[in-house]
């Protein structure tokens, strides 16, 4: 039981991860206000499924749209320019971003909770003596498909290869004859229209309300961390790995509030390692 | 007959796969000027990085006055008495070039501020530097290599690493750079130079140490070094 | 020159010691509280110095909290005292923390003090000793909510950590921790024991975040997990110490006082979420000031006086 929406769970940290990890390994920024793109993209599917009857399924595809060209114009007005100064300023300019992100959507919409209630929200599939809800397979899924998508793209077609030798090493791409500038325009608003179509995702089986952002930073974080930039195969296993050890910690009774210490735990005790294996000591 | 001041036994370096020192065993005696020579990727470097502590070694031992320092870290060598300099530019950028040697004054030596600043005042008579609260950026390539000896020399070592301090300057800047190591070593400094412009080591060592892959390959003064077939074969390249 | 600087500094300081003097009870409150995010962000700062980013501020001023509520609950020491005593449990805390943590470098470490101080809170919230998720309530605010007193209180603080932000600007601490921040390499080369260095700065820093967080508990009155670690305490004093300008005394002091009080007069006009010009702000000044206010401050006086001196036609 706790193994199944552990994995579901898993999935949707995969999900959020991802894009972060791209943007940080080929853009090499550390994009603070990920969350509350997500949490703004829920908000949109959100509004139109209650406004106009869109199902958030649905409205994956014009988001993925719509937040790409709010990606493209980030990275002209904001982000291009950070990107040659220095970590502390990247670091405050997509932090400030991110109170930007999160009040306005406080401004706008208030703090309260709100809860879609779509008719496959709730559904359940038996097996033998456990029910459980299954709509959130779909966060596995998509975790599945887009770090499939993510990895042949970045493996297989040319653009990816490019955006690949741009992460490793920006001056010798460029030396190539690689237009970095287009490139990072590119991969961070694929960032950015990826997550922000994963806030549809998001608000079919959970609420949304502007603070919903930070968590998925920073489980965001943890991941890339423990796994590593690159490794966004890694990435998903540890998602799902640290999703199903929330969810068991969670089912013992008495023990759920210390479910969200097993991130940060595992989290240190991954870097430790990681670490004590690099330090030539 | 100089007592030994450093000694390396069996020095052994390894990157990974990589072997950069292979069973090193020399010896630096008290007072004079160490030449170490060899080609590129030699391991000359790597030789100082695990003298003055950057690296530990894979296997071997270090003695350095008398004492087993092999397993000592890199602050503590620097306190027993070795210096270096750095093949790559390595002042502190945010600091004036005063300050720099200041940091080799206040750690090194374990001075006072006062006392600091007045050693700094001496050492930028001493190798020539005027006015030394310049920045890193506004520093000529002979002045920055004074204030990385005037560091080095702040912390009065026993035995000082040059590690290729004559490159990128011009013909006039190397007589006088070796002019000012000929006096350093006069004042009681042992010196061990890794140099690849050869006049200089001609000029100013007495014994020289050629490294090839790891390996020493030969030893002795530089005219001898000079004509030893191995020496010749590792530099031009074996004839086929 | 450096006479009407010490008398403009006295001024400020005589002016700030005087403020509750002329000033309400509200007033003083809100002083109190930007006071109290200025000493925090002054104290990352100061580990910032040595080339370390921190994000755990809140888990030391929660624990910092905790520690001044408990001993004064259990062990009925008075509470100034326990604010004392907090800093000193923060700091032990954050030196054996230091140990295991501090061979991270950059983003590493930054992501591990984050997720300390989470594991922090949520240690505190599962606790029962610790009043759970309720928290633990003091008898009374400290001096029986005088806000006189609790303006000095954190004014108090604030002086004191200018006191040794100073000190480790004039002493050998920074030649220290700029050596360690430029390149560790060098520093050890020279004789700079880095470990050292860095658990002593981060034990401090710590330190006065839990004196800051023990302070601030004293006058709410309680603690309580949410509020006591809130992430407020980790991110908004950075954004005051890169907008006043880092690495320096001025810069977080100038920058923390600035932004608390734009913060301020825009809660009481857009009381829901006022934050987002807070964030414009940020967004703004990275983008055109990177070196903080002061920095560019100081530059455009640098123009001012070459102009007066060679005035271009």
């Amino acid at each position: 039981m706790a193994l199944i929406y552990g994995l579901q769970a898993g999935g949707l940290y995969a999900l959020a991860a991802l894009p972060l990890a791209v943007a940080l390994g080929i853009v090499g920024i550390l994009n603070l206000s990920h969350g509350t793109l997500l949490m703004l993209g829920g908000y949109f599917a959100f509004w139109a499924s209650t406004l106009w009857g869109v199902d958030p399924l649905v409205s994956v595809v014009p988001l993925l749209v719509v937040f790409f060209v709010i990606g493209m114009l980030l990275y002209r007005t904001t982000i291009r320019r950070a990107l040659k100064a220095t970590l502390f300023s990247q670091l405050l300019l997509t932090f400030g971003l991110y109170i930007v992100f999160q009040e306005l959507a406080n401004l706008l919409w208030r703090s309260n909770a709100r809860q879609l209630d779509l008719s496959y929200s709730s559904a359940s599939a038996t097996i033998g003596s456990i029910t459980f809800g299954t709509s959130g397979f779909i966060y596995l899924a998509a975790a599945i498909a887009l770090v499939v998508g993510l990895v042949l793209f970045l493996r297989r077609a040319k653009t990816g290869q490019a955006a690949v030798a741009v992460g490793q090493n920006p001056r010798g791409a460029q030396l190539c004859g690689i237009d970095i500038d287009r490139i990072y325009l590119l991969i961070f608003s694929l960032t950015v229209a990826i997550i922000g179509a994963i806030g549809a995702l998001y608000v079919i089986r959970y609420s949304i309300f502007p603070q919903v952002g930070m968590p998925f930073n920073l489980k965001g974080l943890c991941l890339i961390a423990v796994a590593g930039e690159g490794n966004l195969v890694g990435i998903v296993w540890f998602a799902l790995f640290l999703g199903i050890a929330e969810s068991l910690i969670r089912s013992f009774p008495g023990y759920g509030g210390w479910a969200s210490i097993v991130f940060f735990a595992l989290l240190i005790a991954g870097i430790l390692v990681r670490t004590h294996r690099e330090r030539r000591r | 007959m100089k007592s030994s001041l450093l000694e390396t036994k069996s020095l052994t370096v390894r990157f990974g796969g990589l072997t950069a020192l292979k069973e090193v065993t020399l010896e630096c005696r008290e007072g004079e000027i160490l030449g170490i020579i060899g080609p590129n990727g030699a391991g000359k470097t790597t030789l100082i990085n695990v003298v003055s502590g950057i690296y530990f070694p894979n296997g071997g031992q270090i003695v350095f006055d008398g004492k087993d320092i092999t397993k000592l870290p890199a602050h503590m060598r620097c306190r027993a008495g070795i210096g270096r300099t750095f093949q790559t530019i390595q002042l502190v950028k945010e600091l004036s070039a005063s300050e720099n040697i200041m940091v080799g004054c206040l750690f090194g030596r374990g001075l006072g501020l006062r006392e600091a600043r007045r050693k700094t005042q001496e050492l930028c008579e001493l190798l020539q530097l005027p006015r030394p609260e310049r920045y890193l950026a506004q520093l000529t390539m002979l002045e920055i290599k004074k204030v990385e000896l005037a560091r080095a020399l702040a912390m009065t070592p026993k035995l000082l690493f040059l590690d290729e301090v004559m490159a990128g300057l011009s013909i006039n800047e190397t007589r006088a750079m070796i002019d000012l190591v000929r006096e350093i070593g006069s004042r009681g400094v042992t010196i061990c130079a890794i140099e690849h412009v050869m006049m200089v080591i001609k000029d100013l060592t007495e014994r020289v140490v050629v490294l090839d892959g790891g390996q020493i390959i030969a030893t002795g003064p530089y005219e001898h070094v000079c004509n030893d077939p191995g020496v010749i074969d590792a530099y031009l390249g074996k004839e086929e | 020159m450096k006479h009407l600087k010490s008398a403009l500094l006295i001024a400020i300081l005589a002016a700030a010691i005087c403020f509750p003097l002329y000033t309400g009870t509200y007033l003083h409150h809100t002083a109190a509280n930007i006071l109290i995010y200025t000493t925090l962000a002054l104290s990352w700062d100061m580990l910032l110095r040595s080339g370390q980013i921190s994000f755990g501020m809140s888990g030391f001023c929660g624990i910092g909290s905790y520690a001044a509520v408990m001993v004064c609950l259990n062990l009925g020491i008075s509470p100034l005292l326990s604010i004392v005593l907090a800093g000193l449990v923060a700091g032990l805390v954050a030196t054996l923390l230091g140990f295991a943590v501090l061979h991270l470098r950059g983003m590493y470490f930054a992501v591990v003090t984050l997720a300390v101080a989470e594991i922090f809170r949520v240690i505190v919230a599962n606790l029962s000793v610790t009043g759970g998720t309720m928290g633990k309530l003091l008898p009374g605010a400290i001096f029986g909510g005088n806000s006189y007193g609790i303006y000095w209180l954190m004014l108090g603080i604030l002086l004191l950590t200018i006191g040794l932000s100073e000190l480790f600007e004039r002493s050998r601490i920074r030649f220290a921790l700029t050596s360690i921040r430029n390149n560790e390499i060098v520093a050890r080369s020279t004789g700079i024991d880095i470990f050292k260095y860095l658990v002593f700065t981060f034990a401090l820093a710590s330190a006065i975040q839990g004196m800051v967080g023990a302070a601030s508990a004293q006058i709410n009155g309680f603690v309580m997990p949410e509020s006591s670690f809130s992430l407020n305490f980790a991110l908004l004093p950075l954004a005051m110490a890169l907008f006043g300008g880092v690495l320096s005394t001025p810069g977080p002091v100038i920058g923390g006082v600035l932004l608390g009080i734009i913060d301020q007069v825009l809660r009481e006009q857009i009381p829901y979420g006022h934050l987002l010009v807070y964030g414009i702000v940020l967004v703004v000044v990275v983008l055109f000031m990177p070196n903080g206010i002061v920095r560019a401050a100081r530059v455009q006086i640098q123009r001012i006086r070459i102009q007066r001196i060679r005035p271009t036609s």
